[in-house]
């Protein structure tokens, strides 16, 4: 197993579907000054499923909020493609969000008042736009949610709920999407199952997920693991296995 | 326990403020209410403290027959004779008697030829006391009158007429225009006037001239020597006085003065009072929905006290104690902002023709009890119902976080609810048919209060259908955004129709009292058109006095009239029972020329003296055929014997079911005014030069308006609308209120779906859209609000111009236009109620949003 090695190469820029250069995200102020997000510059390839590791309080969450654009960095600079999010008004962030962002959360990810097929073109919708028929066909066949879309969240077992979540995600085909622990609330088959159609996405549908996790067998079902600790990449990792991935993760302890 | 309440109180202030806040606008009416009121009382007892400040001991008629309290009459009695007046002065222990008699028709005309004093009030002519205790007033400049054509103004007629000692000036009585010198100016104590109205003095004979009572005063006011008790010298004079007369102690005067005041005023005091209890019928629903939202978003909390060893009892008193609080302090706020309040309300209803003399503010301890006594019922009660549910959490909740509502449609709701409909529609039916004798007002008010909670516990079963129907076009006008909204306002239908049945209860009545009023006018307008031959009317503006005597004759001495009579309006009692009624005395010949009266049987004619003519309706119900007599007995001349010589058809459009003659009246009482004079201009005569022929005469009397139909027909049209808008102004509370309910609800909502939100607005939903959810959700509740409280206004104004069938009121009218701006002003309403609340939802931190527990 390699130890850090770089991988922000000139070619990865050119084809990231999202970076940071010198992120920092500081909360408090003087004694209480704590750096969440401590320079971190990274680059997130398109077509490739990378996870974010890192123990409890390394600032994975803050990077994914950040790149996102639902938070804002204290210094340095967050793109989607080559679009500087700090320059963003508002409403032009909740309109990159909206089009080129996908996101999946741990939990409370869909609108209890919409239908399944509702809330999967929801961002289509707020653009006040419909979405590609196709595309949309094929990501509903390919999640195996056919006979459940007029279904509301309430009717929908968790992990049929985050297929809906992730499928949301995918309907836009946007750039890029972030998922915040997305199996964090599921027991471990239903788990397994999101994260296959994730892996999916990515292989058959040529789509971009960052994901973050403490879960080592779902770091596994990435192309690429990023390890952060107190707010800096400590290492970065392909093609990892769950084992590989556990016994990085047991180093942080010493 | 106590301590976790308040801790939490403490922590939530803002929802405290909120919640309070409809008890604080109803309490605060109520309060300004009762302090105005006190206010008027007080004003009204020093004054006439101080108007009887030297009288001792009074000489007075006996009391005839009752006067209509409701009406604001005074008992009727019979007049004292003068030479009384010397009987009295001869007592021993009298130190000056003197008689006293007043005219309500004394309009002094300004040196701008306008008439001085309020719209409503006018002058007053009496007659001057002399430099004696007796009189309140003083001579400021000159002296007083000492000839018929001298008078003495007072201070504030003088200054607002722009007279002075030495003018002559023009005044409008009995005896026609006339015209006097003013000789002194007085005041009242420091005042310009005895509480704002306006009196002229004059010598004893022309007062009891203009009073047309040449031999006699209304009283007789007399001052003790010093040393001679009050009561000491009422029995003295009672020994002497000629009988049908009673002495009150000038002590028992300014009581009897001050109580009749303030019987008025309880009257003015429940118009107002009925306002400020829908307020808080209002405030009810409101504190109802907050304390049952917020019993619901602390399920979890409310299950891990139970967990730990709180016990049901606890709990719910946990609650109680909470709207305990809220009410305390609403209460007190609402109390401090009444006093502000009744300073606006004094305003107010000036604004509206009613000016009312009340100086400084006076808060009393009634006041402030009753105040906080309703707030504090109105907070406990609507918090019973959460705080029972809130009891019922099992601590299992604590960790599942689930409380199951019960359900918006479950047959016990529906049963309780359709059978509190029924008891409040009952009570309507005994109201309104007048089943309930005395009590039918009140029966009327407390059905319709009991229908509008029916709806209300009802309203979330058909909440959802309503609110899905209403927002049905939203989806395809607003995109997601109107989804969102429509599906949230369907989402929790106890919440949407219990804020929704606040603003139906306001809209309903403004609802109810617009038809009402197009019925009303409707109405007039229809009997106008069928039974108005006049061409035109004489009316005039002042709410006292009338129109001199002399008009009517000028007017039938043109060429152009061909036949003109007044219409006087006289108290009798009838059959030697009850309290007095008002009679209509007119020129029955002329009569007939200016009004198609249906005469059933017999003939107006000959209706002379003695004679009556009655409604049908009273004819049947007292078995009165022409030929048969009754009684009618009069203030001044005591019981007269009457023949019936005509009937007439009860839909004749009169105000009155007696008509007597002119010839009656001046025979048996002091009235030589008419209340309104009516004229049918000569055949071929063109209508503007009959105006212009009446014109010519009245020209001399600036209180009198000339109106043709049409003016008629606008000017009692006007009154109404006058009605109306006071009316409405006085509802808009309640609604403004239930608008504030909105936006609570609003706000517990948003707080509730903070996660919700977040998402929305991290996959994309902009600021503006978010914004557009909130309002359009308001928008739906507002418009369920005026949808319920349109059903149930147009059915009470079905009901209510039912009922009030027989009093004339035969047309029932949709003002459809009204309607649909009542409707355009609930959209509105709806969009305003939600700017804060939508504000708030798009300031949401994307990221705590997404957070949050």
């Amino acid at each position: 197993m390699s130890d850090a090695q770089p991988t922000t190469s000139s070619v990865a820029i050119a084809v990231a579907a999202a970076r940071t250069e010198g992120a920092r995200k500081v909360y408090g102020r003087g004694d209480t000054e704590v750096a969440a997000l401590d320079g971190v510059t990274v680059a997130f390839e398109k077509g490739r499923f990378t996870a974010i590791m890192g123990p409890s309080g390394s600032g994975k969450s803050t990077l994914l909020h950040c790149i996102a654009g639902l938070d804002t960095l204290t210094e340095g600079q967050a793109f989607i493609g080559d679009v500087e999010l700090s320059a963003l008004s508002d409403k032009s962030l909740t309109e990159l969000r909206r089009d080129r962002v996908g996101f999946v959360f741990q939990a409370y990810n869909l609108i209890p008042t919409l239908t399944a097929i509702e809330n999967i073109t929801l961002p289509s919708s707020l653009a006040g736009r419909s979405a590609d028929a196709e595309w949309l066909d094929s990501v509903i066949t390919t999640f195996g949610l056919g006979d459940r879309l007029t279904h509301r969240p309430s009717e929908l077992s968790g992990g049929q709920q985050q297929r809906v979540a992730v499928a949301r995600a995918l309907a836009g085909q946007p750039d890029i999407i972030f998922a915040d622990e997305p199996t964090g609330n599921l027991d471990s088959r239903a788990g397994a199952e999101i994260l296959g159609f994730m892996r999916r996405a990515v292989s058959d549908l040529s789509q971009t997920i960052v994901m973050v996790t403490h879960d080592p067998v779902a770091a596994s079902y990435a192309d690429r693991v990023v390890f952060l600790a107190d707010g800096r990449i400590v290492d970065d990792m392909s093609e990892p296995t769950a084992e590989r991935v556990l016994d990085r993760m047991k180093r942080f302890g010493d | 326990m106590f301590k976790v309440t308040l801790k939490t109180l403490r922590a939530r202030k803002f929802r405290l403020i909120s919640t309070g806040f409809a008890v604080v606008l109803g309490i605060g009416f109520l309060a300004g209410t009762l302090v105005l009121t006190s206010t008027i009382s007080s004003t009204f007892d020093s004054l006439f403290a101080d108007a009887f400040k030297g009288v001792d001991a009074a000489v007075r008629g006996e009391k005839v027959f009752e006067g209509d309290a409701t009406q604001g009459q005074e008992d009727a009695r019979s007049p004292v004779p003068v030479s009384a007046v010397a009987t009295v002065a001869a007592v021993d222990g009298v130190a000056v008697a003197s008689g006293y008699i007043e005219t309500n028709y004394a309009q002094l005309v300004g040196a701008d030829g306008e008439p001085v004093g309020s719209q409503n009030s006018g002058t007053y002519g009496a007659n001057w006391l002399g430099d004696t205790p007796l009189n309140s007033y003083t001579l400021d400049a000159g002296r007083g009158p000492e000839a018929d054509d001298e008078i003495v103004l007072d201070r504030g007629g003088a200054r607002d007429g722009g007279v002075g000692v030495g003018d002559q000036v023009t005044v409008l009585n009995a005896l026609g225009s006339e015209t006097y010198t003013v000789v002194g100016i007085a005041a009242f104590g420091d005042e310009d006037t005895a509480g704002g109205r306006h009196y002229i003095f004059f010598t004893d004979e022309q007062a009891r001239v203009l009073a047309n009572q040449p031999d006699a005063y209304d009283s007789i006011l007399a001052a003790a020597d010093d040393g001679v008790s009050q009561s000491e010298l009422r029995d003295r004079i009672a020994e002497v006085v000629p009988s049908g007369t009673e002495v009150i102690t000038g002590a028992e005067l300014t009581e009897e003065s001050q109580s009749e005041i303030k019987n008025a005023l309880s009257i003015f005091n429940t118009f107002l009072v009925v306002f400020a209890v829908i307020a808080l019928l209002v405030g009810s629903f409101i504190i109802y929905n907050t304390f049952s939202i917020l019993v619901a978003q602390r399920t979890r909390e409310l299950a891990l006290l139970r967990a730990l060893g709180a016990s049901r009892g606890q709990v719910r008193s946990s609650v109680l104690l909470e709207a305990l609080v809220v009410g305390i302090v609403a209460s007190a706020v609402g109390i401090v902002a009444g006093v502000g309040l009744s300073i606006l309300l004094k305003a107010a209803l000036s604004g509206f023709g009613l000016d009312l003399p009340a100086s400084g503010v006076v808060l009393t301890s009634d006041t402030v009890v009753t105040c906080m006594i309703a707030g504090v019922v109105v907070c406990l009660a609507s918090a019973l119902f959460p705080a029972r549910r809130a009891s019922k959490v099992p601590p299992v909740a604590a960790m599942s976080g689930l409380l199951v509502e019960d359900s918006a449609s479950s047959p016990g709701r529906i049963v309780a609810g359709v059978l509190v409909l029924l008891f409040g529609a009952w009570n309507l039916f005994l109201g309104l048919s007048g089943r309930a004798g005395d009590g039918s007002l009140g029966a009327v008010g407390l059905g319709a209060a009991i229908v509008f909670i029916g709806v209300a516990m009802l309203g979330p079963v058909f909440a959802r259908p309503i609110s899905a129907f209403i927002g049905w076009p939203l989806p395809r006008l607003r995109g997601i955004s109107g989804t969102l909204a429509r599906e949230n306002a369907m989402r929790n239908p106890r919440r949407t129709s219990t804020t929704a049945s606040a603003l139906m209860i306001g809209v309903g009545l403004v609802i109810l009292i617009t038809i009402l009023v197009s019925s009303l006018k409707a109405s007039i307008n229809t009997t106008i058109d069928n039974t108005f031959k006049a061409d035109f009317t004489i009316t005039t503006d002042s709410f006292t006095g009338g129109l001199s005597p002399d008009l009517t004759r000028q007017l039938n001495e043109l060429p152009e009239v061909a036949a003109a009579t007044g219409i006087r309006a006289v108290s009798a009692q009838v059959d030697e029972q009850g309290g007095g009624r008002s009679l209509y005395a007119v020129d029955p010949v002329a009569f007939q020329e200016v009004w198609s009266l249906d005469v059933t049987s017999g003939s107006l004619d000959d209706l002379g003296t003695n004679g009556v003519a009655i409604d049908s309706n009273l004819g049947s119900d007292k078995d009165l055929a022409v030929g048969d007599t009754l009684t009618l007995t009069f203030a001044e001349t005591g019981t007269q014997t009457f023949t019936v010589e005509a009937i007439f058809d009860s839909d004749s459009g009169l105000f009155t079911q007696y008509l007597i003659s002119l010839e009656s009246v001046e025979t048996y009482t002091s009235n030589v005014l008419d209340a309104q004079i009516v004229v049918k201009s000569a055949d071929g005569v063109p209508a503007a030069d009959a105006r212009a022929a009446i014109e010519s005469v009245t020209d001399a009397y600036p209180t009198a308006d000339v109106l043709d139909q049409a003016d008629y027909k606008e000017s009692l049209a006007a009154q109404l609308n006058q009605l109306l808008a006071l009316v409405i102004v006085l509802l808009l509370l309640a609604v403004i209120i239930a608008l504030f309910g909105i936006a609570n609800t609003l706000s517990l909502s948003i707080h509730e779906r903070t996660r919700e939100l977040g998402l929305l607005r991290a996959v994309g939903m902009t600021r503006a859209q978010l914004r557009s959810t909130v309002r359009w959700e308001s928008v739906i509740i507002s418009m369920l609000g005026v949808f319920l409280g349109l059903i149930i206004g147009l059915i009470f104004g079905w009901l209510a111009v039912l009922a009030l069938e027989d009093q004339g009121l035969s047309d029932f009218r949709v003002p459809f236009g009204q309607l649909a701006l009542v409707v355009v002003l609930g959209a509105v309403a709806g969009v305003a109620a939600a700017i804060l609340p939508a504000r708030r939802a798009s300031r949401l931190d994307v990221l705590d949003a997404i957070a949050a527990d």
